[in-house]
């Protein structure tokens, strides 16, 4: 069984590396309150990019859209050459199955132990896996996020940084191609988050995954981010590595790097 | 009319619309495969198994108190040897099967919701959904139909209880055998009897299924909400029990069953 090791910078991006996620003049508002207003993104296969904005400028809701837990009012979402928001069910879940979301929450199903919750989106898709192919994919996952012994302890027993390991654990039992990291270091504390930041960044040189992080974690932005774009009144304001954007003068800009 | 009675009104008729919309559902997914049989087992065994210890109780004092209060009344007209009877009649026909519901309705209903409520305000649902699982299937179709088949099964078994209660209960006076009292009590009994107040408990389960998880898998504004779940499930599903067994009655009176 392969451990992650730690890795400090992003593994850089084929420049010739084909578009995973392609979105398209997206727009979704709640009532009167318009979110998204023809934004636009694209993921690279490979690639960390992170999306900054600030609360409730509707970062969430993008990846929402993404896989499918909110409908747009009008765009386009591309996973795969697959636009979302037109899929079926069946054609959804099986999409889904190739998506890792990790919720800001955790959401880890607390009836159930940390082996149960790892299990549960193997049993829904693998049904055909004996109980030690099981059982070895569990302690892969667990491994990676450097948690083996929290294997039977339930969500209740875990400290929040443990819970989004777990929640990463979760997500990457089904080997995704992409994942959805939604604000991973909310709630943490600086060391905490930082372990966080490092482990998004082993997980994308160990299993060349393509990934949004949604944050407005500026330390975070920094260790995972190929490219970062900054989600302004609905729209993509601009795009840029880290650095550049670091170094923009723009007073829309500066204060996120402050 | 008034605003506020106006506003009160189209709420209502939208919760209306919304139980209906989630019966409709609950009708179109569950016969569908895949079907979630250890899910249901689980369900089955939450639902009957762990509320018997209550519903028994229940039905033990029920028998026993309906015995010796009906007591002095038929003493009165010299008609004490119609108690096992007059007993057996109130218990099957209405006493058992209403009470037994309104003690589900409380345990379960509220327990459901509560339970659905707190999934739904932590994004637990929306994880089994980006998982590839429909949690539709997974949590409503098989709390609903472990509901429904639970509440009969209950119910005859608080019936018995009762009956059995009822015989202690003519003994602290009288002494009357075992063989005696049954005797009576299935004399006294008619397919009529039985028949439609079985059948109401499968109505009387699933609307406290249906509730519970309707006002579950539809909370909001956090734990505020998963609290208003609970309590309007037990409110909700406690209601429509009275109206389900009012709408029986009708029925079986125009079928000639009285």
């Amino acid at each position: 069984m392969e451990t992650i090791l730690t890795h400090h910078h992003p593994k850089p991006v084929d420049p010739n590396a084909t578009s995973v996620v392609e979105i398209k003049d997206l727009y979704k508002s709640f009532g009167s309150n318009d979110v998204l207003r023809g934004f636009n993104l694209n993921l690279k296969k490979g690639e960390n990019l992170v999306v900054l904005g600030k609360s409730g400028s509707g970062k969430s809701v993008l990846i929402k859209c993404m896989v499918g837990l909110l409908s747009p009012d009008k765009g386009i979402v591309e996973v795969f050459g697959k636009n979302i928001p037109k899929l079926d069910r069946d054609e959804l879940d099986h999409i889904r199955v190739k998506i890792g979301f990790l919720f800001q929450s955790s959401a880890l199903y607390d009836s159930m132990t940390v082996r149960e919750n790892l299990e549960f989106p193997l049993r829904r898709h693998w049904i055909s896996k004996t109980r030690e192919e099981v059982d070895e994919l569990v302690l892969e996952a667990l491994d990676n996020v450097g948690l083996k012994d929290a294997i039977d302890l339930m969500p209740s027993e875990l400290s929040g940084g443990m819970r989004k390991r777990i929640g990463l654990a979760r997500t990457l039992i089904l080997k995704p191609d992409i994942i959805l990291y939604d604000e991973p270091t909310t709630g943490l504390d600086p060391i905490t988050s930082r372990e966080i930041s490092n482990l998004i960044v082993d997980i994308q040189h160990k299993y060349n995954t393509s990934s949004i992080i949604i944050t407005h974690d500026m330390a975070c932005a920094k260790i995972v981010s190929n490219r970062v774009i900054i989600l302004l009144n609905g729209i993509k304001f601009i795009e840029g590595t880290y650095d550049e954007l670091n170094n923009s003068t723009d007073p829309q800009i500066k204060p996120f790097f402050e | 009319m008034p605003k506020k009675s106006v506003q009160a009104f189209k709420e209502f008729l939208l919760e209306v619309g919304g139980i209906s919309d989630f019966t409709i559902r609950f009708f179109r997914e569950g016969f569908k495969p895949r079907y979630e049989w250890a899910e249901f087992g689980r369900q089955c065994f939450i639902i009957g198994y762990k509320t018997l210890p209550l519903v028994g109780v229940t039905a033990f004092i029920m028998g026993l108190v309906l015995t010796v209060q009906s007591r002095p009344t038929l003493e009165e007209f010299g008609a004490e040897s119609y108690l096992p009877a007059m007993v057996a009649l109130s218990v099957i026909r209405e006493i058992g099967p209403v009470i037994t519901a309104l003690i589900c309705a409380g345990k379960i209903g509220s327990s459901i919701g509560a339970e659905l409520g707190s999934m739904k305000v932590t994004e637990q649902i929306d994880a089994m959904e980006v998982s590839g699982t429909n949690p539709f299937k997974y949590l409503v179709v098989t709390r609903v139909a472990a509901c429904t088949l639970m509440l009969p099964l209950l119910v005859i078994i608080a019936d018995l209880i009762s009956l059995y209660a009822a015989y202690i209960g003519v003994n602290i006076k009288d002494v009357v055998s075992v063989d005696l009292f049954f005797s009576q009590v299935f004399n006294s009994l008619v397919f009529g009897d039985v028949l439609p107040a079985l059948i109401k408990t499968y109505f009387f389960g699933f609307a406290i299924g249906i509730i519970g998880c309707y006002k579950g898998y539809n909370s909001m504004k956090g734990t505020e909400g998963v609290g208003i779940a609970a309590n309007s499930a037990v409110v909700v599903s406690s209601l429509l029990v009275f109206i389900l067994d009012l709408i029986a009655v009708q029925i079986a009176e125009i079928m000639g069953l009285t």
